[in-house]
Order: structure tokens, then C-alpha cells, then sequence
């Protein structure tokens, strides 16, 4: 199988390059699961935090124990969005996002209990890996709808273009190629 | 408006007071949430720590409210952990499908696991971990995900359980119904 080489604070890895689209294929980071890169991620992105974050947000699943991670690093507290309403939340602030790799319109999920950590605070989204975005700008919208302010996007990896609007520890190109 | 009662959760040195949720009229559990809370995680993770048994060679937990607590044990054993997840994922090949069995709710939930996480579940010993056990119904359907893939289930961990459903169960302490 084909494999792309990643390295992170002294952590190397061959992330498996699996075929998600018609002839498009990507290098599949998983942090879950893997706590060895989890930590060596989080001690680096800590280390890169901007001093004026307060808070932390991260998109349910794959984000989340790199956020626990970070978190237990920097004192800052982190919440996570999540992907349903669930029945004993309070008051909950939905936006809908259209994912990219699922090709299906995905909800992000705020309890409300949470929305008084996030109001008027600075805040750090946390993600994995920002591709086309489209988490990113409906989280971002979301965290601005309740007051928050985003000081900061930090992800492992950026991929496919580039962006400056993201601190990303690495860039990890898409392959038009078959992964085979 | 919700009437904010509270109920108070010990664990070594860390409480929480706790929002109460009424899954049923008249059935009120204590509201644990793991997701966001560190001190909280790390403090359970503390006393599940030591009753892992030895030879344990990997965690196998459920998405997503026990991923932190599943990351903190792991982490301390240092070993890794596997999630099943509860949605098929674009890129899962040959994925293992187990269904939980919910004796409560109408939905039936199905856990799935990538094929590429069987040969590192395949002759291991298993640890599960949740953080919260009910029914046991994701419990018993991690087991029977564990055994299809070829894994040895040595130890049930919890952060809390609920009940008489703690067959085999190692647990920092039990939700009372109130």
C-alpha cells in the first residue's frame, strides 16, 4: 500500500494514502488512537499557541484527544463541538456544514452550557487536518454567532492549498493518483 | 427552564457537581460529561490505572465521550487504543459492522471498525474502556467486535456505571438513579 512519511516533534509515521473520492486520494492522519503522535503534536502546537487564547473549540471526533491533549498542557479549557443535539443539552446553537470527504451535510453542535465559556473569550479552534475548510468556516461561524472571537485556527496538517489563515505544522498534498 | 439541580461526584481529590438528566419521567441520572474536562479525566484515569490488569496490549473503546479517558489510560500504560466508530468513514475498507443491542431505545446503533485495525486486535489482549456503562449494551457490542476480529477481551473498564450492570465490570463508582 502506498504511504506518505510524516515526522512531528521526533514522532515519525507512514500515513496510509487511501482513495476517499473519484481518483482523489489522501494521506489518513489518525490521531485517535495513536498517543505517542497525539502528545508529540499537542507539545508542539502548545508551544505555538498564540499567548492571547483563553479558550480552546474542536470539531467532534478525530480532534478530540489531541485537544484533551493540548489542554492538559496549557491550563486553557477546550470544548467540542459536536456533530448531534443530544437530549440533555440546554439550549443548543446548531450550523450545518457541507463535509467534503462524506459529501453529506454534517451538523456542529454547541451546548448552550457551553456558549458562556465561549462568549467574549479568545478562542483557538483545534482541528486535525483543514482541507477544503468547510468544517473550519462553519465552526468559525458558529464560535462568532455565540460571541466568541477567533484568535487562532490550529491544525496538524493543512492540505491540498496551502493557507495562511491556518497554524499548521506540516502540508500534506492531495494525489490524483490511485492509492494502490 | 431547566431546574439546575446538582449532584455531587467524588473522585480521589477532584468533585464535580453534576446537572441531573431525566432520560424517562422520573428517572433522574447524574450528567457525567468527560468531553472538556481534563482534571476530571485524569483523576478517573488515576484510579482505573492500577486495576488494569497486566499483559494488556491494546484499548478498545466506542466514540466519542470516552476518547479522552481511553487516551489518559493508554497514555499512562503507554500503549495506543482503537475507536470504534459509530458512522462508516469514506475511506474504511472491509470494516467489521457490529450492532448494540439497546434494550431502552428504539434506534439500533452500529459500531464500525476499519479493517486495517483488525491485525492489531487479532490474538491481543483487550482492554474496553467507556466512561459511562447503562445498559452494557455498547459494552457487550465492543466485546463481541473484539472476539469477530480475533481479540481476547482480559478486562471491562469504566469510569462509572449505572445499575446491575456491572458483570464484570471494573469501575471508579456507580450513578445512582434518583
Amino acid at each position: 500500500m502506498k504511504s506518505y512519511p510524516i515526522e512531528i516533534g521526533g514522532v515519525k509515521r507512514e500515513l496510509p494514502v487511501v482513495q476517499v473520492g473519484d481518483g482523489v486520494s489522501v494521506a489518513l492522519l489518525n490521531l485517535l488512537g495513536d498517543t505517542e503522535l497525539t502528545e508529540a503534536v499537542a507539545e508542539v502546537m502548545a508551544q505555538r499557541m498564540p499567548e492571547e487564547v483563553e479558550v480552546l473549540v474542536t470539531p467532534e471526533v478525530k480532534a478530540v484527544p489531541l485537544a484533551h491533549a493540548i489542554s492538559r498542557i496549557t491550563g486553557l479549557p477546550y470544548i467540542v463541538a459536536r456533530k448531534t443535539a443530544k437530549p440533555y443539552m440546554i439550549s443548543p446553537v446548531t450550523r450545518e456544514v457541507l463535509s467534503i470527504t462524506t459529501g453529506k451535510p454534517q451538523l456542529l453542535v454547541l451546548d448552550g452550557a457551553d456558549i458562556a465559556r465561549i462568549k467574549g473569550k479568545k478562542v483557538a479552534i483545534v482541528d486535525d487536518v483543514v482541507s477544503t475548510g468547510s468544517t473550519l468556516k462553519g465552526l468559525r461561524e458558529l464560535i462568532e454567532s455565540v460571541g466568541g472571537d477567533v484568535a487562532a485556527v490550529m491544525a496538524v496538517f493543512t492540505e491540498g492549498t496551502p493557507r495562511d489563515d491556518v497554524i499548521a505544522l506540516g502540508h500534506l498534498p492531495l494525489f490524483s493518483q490511485k492509492g494502490e | 427552564m431547566n431546574n439546575m439541580e446538582t449532584y455531587p461526584i467524588q473522585v480521589g481529590s477532584v468533585t464535580r457537581r453534576v446537572p441531573l438528566h431525566e432520560p424517562f419521567p422520573g428517572v433522574r441520572i447524574p450528567l457525567v460529561d468527560f468531553l472538556g474536562d481534563v482534571e476530571f479525566v485524569k483523576a478517573v484515569a488515576k484510579e482505573l490505572s492500577p486495576k488494569v490488569p497486566a499483559g494488556v496490549d491494546v484499548f478498545v473503546t466506542a466514540e466519542t465521550s470516552s476518547i479522552p479517558l481511553t487516551h489518559e489510560l493508554a497514555s499512562a500504560h503507554e500503549l495506543n487504543y482503537i475507536v470504534a466508530r459509530k458512522r462508516r468513514r469514506p475511506y474504511m475498507e472491509n470494516p467489521i459492522i457490529q450492532e448494540v443491542e439497546s434494550l431502552t431505545l428504539g434506534a439500533v446503533e452500529v459500531l464500525w471498525l476499519d479493517h486495517r485495525y483488525v491485525e492489531r486486535i487479532l490474538n491481543k489482549n483487550v482492554a474496553l474502556v467507556m466512561d459511562v456503562v447503562a445498559s452494557g449494551g455498547t459494552m457487550r457490542a465492543l466485546e463481541r467486535m473484539v472476539q469477530r476480529a480475533g481479540g481476547k477481551v482480559v478486562a471491562r473498564l469504566a469510569g462509572f456505571h449505572q445499575g446491575n450492570s456491572s458483570e464484570g465490570l471494573i469501575s471508579v463508582g456507580e450513578l445512582p438513579q434518583l
